[in-house]
């Protein structure tokens, strides 16, 4: 057994050195094509944690022609608060409102000056339970709402929210439509490497299945040599899509999250770091079992 | 030790048999040359009994083995007690002498020490054992040729098959080429030579199976 993996150890090592052009053509083709697909995977993941962290704070408001009376205030603060998707609803009397005005407008608060607090409406603001953060929940408070008609209008950003989600399974869409068409290109070309080796050495393959060896025992070291190329093309991926990270996304991202109050943009987790190793080590054995196929006959 | 019954070997449909309707038997331990001129089924018959080629119809027992109905599995395992040299020696250029001869080993998961010990002896057997570390192609044809024999003869086969072993080389080397099928011969291995060369026969004369168009035309010992 230790033989056979020194012997294996030995195949991969020399099959690299003496075809040191093709080794770099494989690991470079798997290093670009993942190294793209990290870095669009960079984007996706951070503004999905955008996305997450605006659709926390999605609540709808729900402004009132007159301010109720109190009984009234609490009988719909009551019909509210057992809808299923609501978790919490506070009242915004016109002072409150007015207020929250002023302290918006900052330095030109001043330009209030003369206004009464009638000139704002008093509203519910209506947030909702974790599950139901969604713009359908919204939609479906708001519509029971709406059968009401001392509600006079409401709010949720609909327009935007709908717009956002849009662009971001846009987003999901292509970077899956581009993720999957660099794998292929990837796959196609190691494929291709992997059988100019292979025609390289065509002599070696007939004398090994001459001199009595199994398939397992031909193929083992071209699958190897595959999924060597395959990481060693993953770890160049990952050096350069955090050197990406490190130039472009941290500046450009980071502003954007900032604006919004959404934290910190995040590198690859480490269980993605390691998906990515993986990937390319099943793109190498894949793309070295394709050509196997055809090259080794017993 | 080696059988063939009705054994046809076409390679199209519609071309001529490479071997029509063969039988043979060859006992253990006996020297066989397969003659006849070009295209009359000596390489064919080789290939048949290496498993390169499978018959279109017949059957083929090796060592009581039937080989026409051996999976793809099996054939691996028939092959490490099978050495077979070619004409055109077949080594690997990029590798040593040394390692040329091991390979056979190594296929067998053998172990190192053991390697080393069994393949040393087999290039002194040859008389090459002071070139181990040279590449086949700082040999002449005829030392070539040796090392191909060298890794033939280390498995310990039970069946030596040599195609034309000796197309390439002047008299000389030839008839050292010889000894060692003969030594190989004598040490207990079935020896099957496909050769054109009427010289080596008449020099060491042992049994003769002549071929022509596919077809066994005569078997004799002279």
């Amino acid at each position: 057994m230790f033989d056979q993996t020194v012997y294996l150890t030995r195949c991969v090592l020399r099959n690299i050195r003496q075809s040191p052009v093709l080794s770099s053509a494989a690991i470079g083709t798997v290093a670009v094509a993942l190294t793209i697909l990290a870095f669009f995977a960079l984007i996706v993941i951070n503004v999905q944690s955008l996305a997450a962290h605006w659709s926390e704070e999605i609540q709808v408001v729900a402004y009132l022609d007159d301010e109720p009376q109190s009984t009234r205030l609490n009988d719909w603060r009551k019909l509210i608060v057992n809808m299923p998707e609501v978790a919490r609803v506070s009242y915004v009397d016109r002072e409150e409102a007015l207020r929250r005005f002023s302290t918006r407008l900052g330095p030109d608060s001043d330009l209030l000056e003369g206004f009464g607090a009638d000139i704002l409406p008093a509203s519910l603001e209506i947030s909702f339970k974790a599950e139901h953060r969604s713009r359908q929940a919204a939609e479906a408070v708001v519509a029971r709402l709406k059968q009401n008609p001392e509600f006079s209008d409401f709010s949720y950003g609909q327009d935007w929210l709908e717009r956002f989600e849009s662009f971001l399974d846009m987003l999901r869409f292509g970077g899956a439509v581009l993720g999957a068409f660099l794998l292929f290109a990837a796959l196609f070309i190691v494929a291709n490497t992997i059988k100019l080796t292979l025609y390289a050495r065509r002599d070696e393959l007939e004398i090994m299945a001459l001199v009595g060896a199994t398939p397992f025992f031909i193929k083992t070291p071209f699958l190897l040599e595959g999924a060597f190329h395959g990481a060693m093309g993953a770890l160049i991926a990952l050096g350069g899509s955090f050197a990406l990270f490190q130039v472009f996304l941290q500046r450009g991202l980071a502003s954007l999250l900032s604006l919004s109050g959404g934290g910190q943009i995040v590198f690859l987790a480490w269980q993605q770091q390691l998906l990515l190793i993986a990937t390319g080590i099943l793109l190498g054995i894949i793309g070295s079992v394709l050509s196997l196929r055809k090259f080794v006959r017993i | 030790m080696i059988q063939l019954y009705n054994v046809c070997k076409s390679y199209q449909k519609d071309s001529s048999a490479a071997l029509h309707n063969l039988n043979l038997k060859i006992p253990k331990g006996d020297f066989v040359y397969i003659t006849g001129p070009s295209g009359a089924g000596k390489s064919t018959l080789l290939k048949l009994l290496y498993c390169a080629e499978k018959p279109n119809r017949g059957q083929i027992l090796v060592n009581g083995q039937n080989i026409t109905r051996m999976g793809t599995g099996r054939i691996p395992y028939l092959r490490r007690r099978t050495g077979i040299v070619f004409q055109d020696f077949k080594l690997l250029e990029s590798r040593t002498l040394f390692e040329n001869v091991a390979f056979p080993l190594e296929v067998q998961g053998k172990k190192r020490y053991e390697i080393s010990n069994k393949v040393y002896q087999t290039l002194k057997h040859v008389g090459l054992h002071g070139k181990l570390h040279k590449y086949p192609l700082q040999l002449s044809g005829g030392e070539q040729q040796r090392v191909a024999i060298a890794r033939a003869l280390v498995i310990d086969p039970l069946i030596l098959l040599a195609d034309e072993p000796t197309g390439n080389l002047d008299l000389e080397v030839t008839l050292g080429i010889f000894d060692l099928f003969k030594g190989a011969n004598a040490r207990g291995t079935t020896v099957l030579l496909a050769t054109h060369n009427r010289e080596m026969i008449r020099r060491f004369p042992r049994r003769v199976i002549a071929l022509d168009k596919g077809q066994l035309v005569d078997d004799f010992t002279p």
